[in-house]
């Protein structure tokens, strides 16, 4: 069941962001030893040069500092960061005219992402949640997990995907829909 | 199946963004009308699909990285407070605000310029038309001077002779003219009336041999019926002329007489 979460339950992330409205260096500090190894493991898969990376996840923990302003405390703050790191990792790629055009229709410089988190979020702490999407995603055959990966850590659309995989374009949105559907229904039997 | 359906089956792939420019077009134009259901399905797509960040393999990044962001962190906390990056970047960046600003100091430093320059160009024209039509006006009265000095020299030398050319018409006045063999011939005339209408004055010499009348200048006397006239060079030498004659020819003058002779003197 998807519902929003309640305004008087305040995750340690938000604390954090409010203290860094007030430019606390300690709470910067802790959020990137909370999230610099997921948003770095992230932004490194997509661009697959470690020095690139590094100045990627730079970028993304200058502006949560510069710009924690605009973060709305209400909203699951790592989505929120995890997407703000894929769009700007993708954004460094850059490979085909299109593709970039695409990202920068898509891209915003603060993303929007769910304005609350499933209940089922809260059932499964981040290390076990990422176990249970890894172990969700990889029960799917190679080529569906493969059309999904091509989506999420290439940036590619349905066209490049099928043109990628040598499939039917329709073959390849329902791969990406299934199985997005599967992870949702398998992260939700899980709480 | 109904439109909302239509679309919720697109919405998870329009959050992980792999929709083609045409469907990507289609949902975000029913997102804009309002539909809450696909909004809601759309909240909860994008969160499955930061989910899928986990799949990447676990990597840490270097201990200077941490160092370098610090180290930023901790100076700008130390310094002033700064815009926010994102606002500056949403909107347009404060070097291009300068630059505009820039651009259109010098754009209407530009027009001011020009209107300085337009401004000065019409005086100077001003000026060098001012100029030329004080130079042209000088130069008529030095010619002027010159004529009339040239007349006095000529009325004056001893080596002038005095011809006096007496009306045919007893009402007319008599003119007179002097000759000098060198400097040449003037007329005066007083009270000379009006030539008819289209007509004017022409004086002519007539040969000692008999031929043909010799055409000169010709003559207009001004509303007071005054007029002078200096030929500088005459068609003949005086000692080859008999006689000087006036009659009234067309306007732009004869080459030879189309009425009688209205003044005759004879050259002495």
């Amino acid at each position: 069941m998807f519902s929003p979460r309640g305004s008087d339950e305040v995750s340690p992330d938000a604390t954090l962001m409010q203290r860094l409205l007030r430019r606390d260096v300690g709470a910067f500090e802790e959020l990137y030893e909370r999230h610099s190894r997921i948003v770095y493991s992230l932004v490194l898969r997509i661009l697959r040069q470690g020095a690139t990376a590094e100045e990627v996840v730079q970028d993304v923990f200058l502006q949560l500092w510069r710009n924690s302003a605009q973060y709305d405390l209400s909203r699951p703050f790592v989505p929120w960061l995890l997407t703000l790191a894929r769009n700007r990792a993708l954004d460094q790629l850059r490979l085909k005219s299109e593709r970039q055009r695409r990202r920068e229709e898509q891209t915003e410089e603060f993303p929007q992402i769910a304005s609350a988190a499933p209940e089922y979020e809260k059932a499964l702490d981040e290390k076990r949640r990422a176990e249970r999407v890894r172990a969700l995603i990889g029960s799917l055959p190679l080529a569906q997990k493969k059309a999904i990966e091509l989506a999420y850590f290439e940036g590619l659309s349905h066209s490049e995907i099928a043109a990628s995989l040598r499939e039917p374009l329709g073959t390849v949105k329902s791969w990406i829909r299934s199985g997005l559907l599967r992870l949702k229904e398998g992260l939700r039997a899980t709480s | 199946m109904n439109s909302n359906d239509q679309f919720r089956e697109l919405i998870e792939a329009y959050a992980i963004g792999s929709l083609d420019a045409s469907e990507r077009a289609q949902v975000e134009a029913h997102l804009a009308i309002g539909c809450s259901d696909c909004d809601k399905a759309l909240q909860e797509a994008r969160w499955l699909v930061s989910q899928l960040a986990y799949l990447a393999p676990n990597a840490e990044p270097s201990d200077m990285l941490k160092g370098r962001l610090l180290q930023t962190v901790r100076a700008e906390a130390a310094g002033p407070w700064k815009q926010p990056e994102a606002v500056r970047q949403a909107g347009v960046p404060l070097w291009m605000w300068a630059g505009v600003a820039a651009l259109l100091l010098f754009s209407a430093y530009s027009a001011w310029n020009e209107k300085q320059l337009r401004n000065a160009v019409a005086n100077l024209r001003q000026q060098a038309e001012a100029q030329q039509a004080e130079r042209q006006k000088l130069e008529q009265e030095l010619h002027a001077s010159r004529v009339q000095l040239h007349e006095a020299m000529i009325w004056s030398d001893p080596k002038s002779v005095k011809i006096m050319l007496r009306p045919k018409d007893p009402k007319m006045p008599q003119l007179e003219a002097m000759w000098h063999p060198e400097m040449g011939l003037v007329v005066r005339g007083w009270k000379v009336p009006s030539p008819g209408e289209k007509r004017m004055l022409q004086l002519w010499l007539i040969p000692k041999a008999g031929g043909k009348p010799m055409p000169s200048m010709t003559l207009w006397p001004d509303a007071n019926g005054t007029f002078t006239a200096m030929v500088e060079n005459p068609p003949d030498a005086m000692s080859d002329t008999q006689a000087l004659a006036i009659t009234e020819e067309p306007i732009g003058g004869s080459p030879q007489p189309t009425s009688a002779p209205m003044w005759v003197g004879g050259v002495t």
